[in-house]
């Protein structure tokens, strides 16, 4: 996989604002390059928040290069969205005007949302222990990096915008055609075959809202797209209205409170949870990064505009949405190695102040520790240290 | 690889911070999550119960640096569970109203633990309760 926050040299300041803001000290500095670890990085969003410089960012795909590739475009616009819109008419016009960016069809899939939505419901209530939900893949890949005791928790179903791509192909299969996924956040980027490498994804480019927004406004008038939203998929990317009256179902959004419920997890100590709804971004879905406005006015906007939404429940075959989800254990060391390479380092840790203040270019200590001990750097770097002793 | 965690009577607001602690080292050493589901899941149990039954004690963590077993035993200094029997019954509690305000005390404890581990050796007296359990 090619790395996807990247950074530029040219006007990094070389702070460390990056590093300490990293949830999962996935950062690290070393000889003023910010260096960003795959094997860590949950890929949200809070470096680039962060960044004063603005020098951290994520390359999306140029429509401008791949239109021109495929017989038939077609492209999917996330839900979230709608929290943009003043009313349903511009939602319906901001669509039309996207098509004539050059593609054959726009296409929602909040009816997938919606009926994914209720099936976590049925399924979690149904089976014992606490689930949790898989929409979001930042969430997803902090389980799978951070907390994989928790990896057979999370609900078996494929990402709504992934079943989507995989029925527009099925549908068009007599077609060359090129699927797009507009997206609202970075994780939601990764998911595509372009242009982060994910080779199984029916969905062929990512593209970010804030890059092709610009290039629509001249484009938009009062004309309209016929185009639906569904009630439940609009519910289902906002955590304030992810279900309202099911008790045992908590809603978690931020990754602060994230953390905090899955260690509280680790220990099997929520009695009366049977799903977590987990969201990376606050508010949910209409948090995401490449909105633009901000979630709580979104939040309400989107309620104002329930009424403009069909609820029907669409039926998905079980082979359609359900996913085998599998955890890869990188290390393969033995355990009487890993034990050792732990001891080194915790040896070295005791060397170190351990105030954990980030100067030296690592989050903390200890991954400075890990890669002394690794011959990347000397303990020297340990800016603290020098100073105690001189 | 041996650490060691006192755990005194009555500490609930520090209460679960050796398990965290365990769970943390276990995770840097990279151990098989599904192992290290039942560990976390045994040892908090296991640590909440000194703090709420007993009068104060130790853990101790080891892990076979060979084959990875990991070790955990609790040591506390009484009063001692006068039916072992009875407390290993799902659903059986003796937790005081202080210890329920704090949510614990559901009586699933030791039944959870015993199910969690790979060896469950218990014994008591009125000096102590002695609690060893490993994990392959």
């Amino acid at each position: 996989m090619t790395s996807v926050i990247s950074w530029s040299a040219s006007s990094c300041q070389g702070c460390i604002k990056c590093l300490k803001a990293c949830p999962v000290e996935a950062i690290s500095i070393v000889k003023r390059k910010v260096q960003i670890d795959e094997d860590k990085c949950i890929h949200c969003d809070i470096c680039m928040r962060t960044c004063p410089s603005h020098v951290l960012r994520v390359n999306g795909s140029h429509i401008s290069d791949t239109l021109c590739k495929h017989e038939y475009n077609v492209v999917l616009i996330p839900t979230s969205i709608l929290s943009e819109m003043k009313s349903f008419t511009e939602f319906q016009q901001v669509c039309l005007a996207i098509k004539k960016l050059g593609f054959d069809e726009v296409a929602e899939y909040s009816d997938i949302e919606g009926y994914l939505y209720h099936q976590a419901l049925v399924d979690s209530s149904k089976q014992e222990g606490v689930w949790l939900t898989s929409f979001c893949p930042t969430i997803n890949q902090l389980i799978e990096k951070h907390y994989p005791t928790l990896f057979d928790q999370i609900l078996p179903y494929e990402y709504p915008v992934e079943v989507a791509a995989k029925l527009i192909r099925k549908r068009y299969s007599d077609k060359d055609i090129g699927i797009y996924s507009l997206c609202e956040c970075v994780g939601k980027m990764l998911l595509a075959k372009k242009p982060f490498g994910n080779d199984e994804s029916n969905i062929d480019y990512a593209l970010s809202i804030s890059h092709v927004f610009p290039k629509i406004n001249h484009l938009k008038n009062e004309d309209t797209l016929d185009i639906d939203m569904n009630k439940y998929g609009v519910k289902s990317v906002v955590s304030q209205t992810y279900s309202d009256h099911h008790k045992s179902l908590v809603k978690i959004d931020g990754l602060d409170q994230a953390k905090h419920f899955l260690n509280l997890l680790e220990f099997d100590n929520l009695e009366n949870v049977d799903l977590g709804a987990l969201y990376a971004c606050y508010e949910g879905c209409i948090g995401g990064y490449y909105l633009w406005s901000n979630p709580y006015d979104g939040g309400y906007r989107l309620e104002n505009m329930m009424d403009n939404y069909q609820q029907d429940i669409v039926h998905l075959n079980k082979e359609d949405y359900l996913l085998d989800r599998e955890l890869v254990l990188k290390d393969q060391k033995s355990m009487k190695e890993r034990i050792a390479w732990v001891k080194r380092i915790n040896a070295i840790l005791d060397t170190l102040p351990q105030f954990d203040c980030g100067a030296c270019g690592f989050a903390n200590c200890r991954s400075l520790a890990e890669n002394v001990e690794k011959g990347l750097v000397s303990v020297d770097t340990c800016r603290v240290r020098k100073g105690g002793q001189s | 690889m041996l650490k060691q965690y006192d755990v005194k009577k009555d500490s609930y607001e520090t209460a679960g911070y050796a398990s965290y602690d365990i769970k943390s080292i276990l995770k840097t050493i990279g151990i098989n999550p599904r192992v290290l589901k039942r560990i976390s899941i045994a040892c908090y149990e296991a640590e909440i119960n000194l703090v709420i039954h007993s009068d104060g004690g130790t853990i101790t963590f080891e892990i076979n640096e060979d084959d990875g077993t990991v070790i955990l035993c609790f040591d506390d200094v009484g009063p001692g569970i006068p039916n072992i029997e009875k407390a290993l019954t799902p659903g059986y509690s003796t937790a005081s109203n202080k210890a329920r305000e704090f949510g614990f005390g559901a009586g699933m404890g030791l039944d959870n633990m015993k199910n969690c581990a790979t060896t469950f050796d218990i014994q008591s007296s009125k000096e102590g309760t002695h609690l060893r359990m490993t994990f392959v």
